[in-house]
């Protein structure tokens, strides 16, 4: 009795063993994302906001071509692509690859989605990325030709950019609310004000990928509310939302790790080039030598991030370090302010988002600098939609300041009609011979040729780049330190075993 | 009687209608262009103008306020920008949330306000109408969103005992969502409780001084009785209005605290409708907030009869 006693004691100790190691190996990994701005809607293919893109892009919708944590140009939904001229891209596709709906994802899912961005009616924020395509011709399942109407030296980033993401043709109608693709992560439900859910694709095509189950994007607008989500434990990461203010504070707290990485974010001082006194070039560089960026860089940013001299960013392969270019001459400025009929200075009209409080830090800063040189800066603060409206689409304004996310944004810089109403014959010649030289060299040399005339003509102030700052709990692993794309790429994310 | 609830029905839509023209006017003349902000800084020209044009914004301002009042009336609010929902869906979906939150203020404010302020008038000018008064006198002036901080920093940051935001919903068990209600509800009602407290000592206090009271209490009535029953009862009609009108407040203030506290309730899919220009569910949310606070009057109206019987709606 005793002996069947003791036998039965064993063998109950080693199942309960056995099972807790087993619930260990089965644990569910989970990750809950803070998120500041929820979606306008789930459809990259409708809104160009990046509060979409950072939750669908590479998680649950991928391109033919993806940008790597280092900028690279690699295969995603192609293993490879093929180009003699330069005007003819064939891209083979990756076979077995599932939609999350369970139909393989085929050559002509990729032209079906690429004649959709290509028709105005469905109002694409991107379609002009696109126009150079002529024709899309699939040779089979797995191999599609894009015949392009002429070159276009910029036709691969196309491809990998948020908007040129593959999804099948069945889903389009409820896209901007169940949207389906072919990522790593299926999605689960979007409960509006909250949350958006994400669960593993056990079906995903890189192997052994992703490593989370399940993640969970948490919209928390309030700064405060963050810090006290993510100190409480509520939330284990904030990919975006928090200032660097916060950030100093919790890179003392031993629970978490700050990441802070370079972005492909330009924050920029834009002049409106019609309006006088911007008009005048000698003005627009005595607004450059006039604001110490070190000061502005400190005071708005804490010291994080890059000053920058012109407006390609440090993740650009094209990035030359112009800084230095201009530095902080108050003399010089006054100078030239006296050249152009400014002796005096002239009053102004700065405005910011308070949204984005970087913007109005900076102009407090800059306000300040500018005083010593005679330009009396009155700061005006507009709410988002109201400046969206005012600066961004009439441009109606003197100066404003906001940072540009977008990488390979330098092509504003050929449009006349842009915001900054800079019109410069030289510079677009430059820009449209840079989007049909193909030769890296020679590319190279035509965008550092074109950094070098918009320091010259000052058509803006470049300030600095603005850091990724993210705020994670110890032991999570995995996460881009840079932001080169416009999307956070959670396939490679997991959790450190507990020691 | 009839005719009274007949008039005021009358009263309530001649309202609404005003409050509906009203917010549209409002909406519309605010600069912000919801395909801008769809679109936002990366978006050109052309797909702006192209989204605008889809949207209907192209079309004259009247014809818009015709069409919109004329769907409503079918029951149709339109339809979510933003969302791609219908905008009544997007409200029901949010009810679950608001209201139970505004009707936990609202319980916490009347238990503590009522007791409170009956204390404070029957210790006139002592040490526990002073503690009262001053302690009204700090619910009044800190604001809620502070009172909210404060009450997350103690009992979810520091002591761990709920959580600091967000609503699961109450699918996940009763227990969990009251929890997440919690805080918040406490953080909504004390602002309200804190005036409450002073309208009913005020309210007790005149009714104290009336000559049945004073007969009352000659008479030889327990105290107990005279408070409850002489005092109370005819002092409830200025109790009465003070909250009604603060259960509307309690709907407008559940904005900055779902914020706050993350809850996807009525007043963050406002402001968060407000930034994104979502116009119908700006207009249906106000158009919703308003019958309500309009709905709450009538009911107190109605309820000043039952009080005080010597009122009559003839």
């Amino acid at each position: 009795m005793t002996r069947r006693t003791i036998l039965t004691a064993l063998v109950a100790v080693l199942a309960c063993g056995w099972l807790t190691v087993a619930a260990d190996a089965q644990a569910p990994s989970r990750l809950i994302v803070q998120s500041q701005t929820e979606p306008p809607g789930l459809d990259m293919t409708a809104t160009p906001a990046t509060a979409t893109s950072g939750i669908v892009f590479y998680n649950v919708q991928e391109s033919l071509v993806k940008v790597d944590r280092h900028g690279k140009l690699v295969p995603s939904l192609a293993e490879r692509w093929h180009t003699a001229d330069n005007r003819n891209y064939t891209f083979f596709l990756k076979k077995g690859v599932r939609f999350h709906n369970g139909r393989e994802m085929k050559a002509a899912d990729v032209k079906f989605c690429f004649e959709r961005a290509l028709n105005p009616e469905t109002k694409h924020p991107y379609a002009r990325d696109y126009e150079a395509i002529g024709d899309i011709i699939v040779k089979d399942d797995y191999t599609v030709t894009f015949a392009l109407k002429n070159i276009n030296a910029n036709f691969l980033q196309n491809v990998a950019r948020a908007g040129a993401s593959i999804y099948p043709r069945e889903t389009v109608e409820t896209m901007k609310s169940q949207p389906v693709g072919t990522g790593p992560f299926r999605f689960e439900e979007w409960v509006r004000g909250d949350r958006v859910v994400l669960v593993k694709n056990g079906d995903y095509h890189v192997k052994g990928l992703p490593k989370l189950d399940r993640v969970t994007f948490r919209f928390v607008t309030d700064p405060n509310a963050v810090l006290a989500a993510l100190k409480a434990g509520d939330v284990d990461a904030s990919l975006f939302g928090l200032g660097p203010e916060h950030v100093q504070d919790l890179s003392k707290d031993p629970r978490f790790q700050v990441i802070v990485g370079d972005t492909t974010n330009d924050v920029i001082l834009s002049m409106n080039n019609s309006r006088k006194p911007y008009s005048d070039v000698r003005v627009r560089r005595a607004m450059t030598y006039g604001i110490n960026k070190g000061d502005v860089l400190k005071g708005a940013m804490f010291g994080m991030g890059k000053i920058l001299g012109t407006n390609v960013d440090p993740l650009n392969p094209y990035y030359v370090d112009m800084s230095k270019a201009m530095p902080y001459d108050p003399e010089r400025a006054r100078k030239l302010l006296a050249e152009a009929g400014y002796p005096k200075g002239f009053d102004t009209v700065l405005k910011v988002s308070p949204q984005y409080d970087y913007t109005v830090r900076s102009g407090q800063i800059i306000a300040d600098n500018l005083k010593k040189i005679g330009v009396n800066v009155r700061i005006e603060q507009i709410e988002w939609g109201q400046w969206l409206s005012r600066v961004f689409r009439e441009a109606d304004y003197d100066l404003s300041i906001i940072g540009h996310a977008e990488a390979w944004d330098i092509k504003n810089y050929a449009n006349a009609k842009y915001y900054y109403r800079y019109d410069s014959p030289t510079f677009q010649a430059l820009f449209a011979k840079s989007e049909v030289t193909v030769d890296d060299k020679a590319r190279r040399e035509i965008y550092v040729d074109m950094q070098k005339l918009l320091v010259e003509d000052a058509p803006a102030v470049w300030l600095f780049m603005h850091p990724r700052l993210a705020v994670v709990k110890k032991g999570l692993q995995g996460l881009w330190k840079d932001l080169p794309a416009s999307a956070n790429d959670l396939s490679e994310v997991s959790w450190a075993p507990a020691k | 009687m009839r005719r009274y609830v007949a008039r005021r029905v009358a009263a309530l839509a001649a309202t609404l209608l005003f409050v509906s023209a009203l917010v549209f006017v409002v909406v519309r003349v605010l600069p912000g262009d919801p395909a801008a902000l769809i679109m936002g800084t990366e978006g050109s020209r052309e797909a702006t103008e192209r989204l605008r044009e889809a949207m209907g914004l192209n079309r004259p301002l009247p014809v818009q306020y015709v069409d919109w009042v004329a769907r409503a009336l079918r029951g149709d609010l339109g339809r979510s920008i933003q969302y791609d929902l219908p905008v009544g869906q997007l409200i029901v979906s949010r009810l679950p949330v608001t209201l139970p939150l505004a009707l936990m203020a609202a319980v916490f404010m009347i238990v503590t306000a009522v007791p409170l302020g009956l204390y404070a008038a029957t210790h006139h000018r002592r040490g526990g109408d002073y503690l009262a008064m001053i302690v009204s006198q700090l619910g009044i002036s800190v604001p809620q969103f502070w009172s909210g901080l404060l009450l997350i920093l103690l009992f979810s940051v520091t002591l761990g005992w709920v959580r600091s935001g967000g609503f699961d919903g109450w699918s996940a068990g009763a227990w969990p969502a009251l929890r997440a209600l919690l805080l918040p509800a406490v953080a909504l009602g004390v602002f309200q409780a804190a005036v409450l407290v002073r309208a009913t000592r005020s309210a007790v206090l005149d009714v104290l001084r009336e000559d049945y009271v004073r007969t009352a209490r000659a008479k030889g009535v327990d105290e107990r009785r005279v408070v409850g029953k002489h005092t109370l009862r005819n002092a409830l009609i200025p109790i009465v209005t003070v909250a009604g009108i603060q259960l509307g407040q309690l709907m407008a203030g559940a904005i900055v605290l779902e914020s706050v506290f993350a809850l996807p309730g009525l007043g963050r899919l406002a402001l968060g409708a407000i930034g994104a220009r979502d116009l119908p569910v700006v207009q249906g949310v106000a158009l919703f907030v308003a019958s309500c606070i309009v709905v709450i009057n009538f009911a107190v109206d109605l309820l000043y009869g039952f009080l005080d019987p010597r009122i009559r709606y003839e």
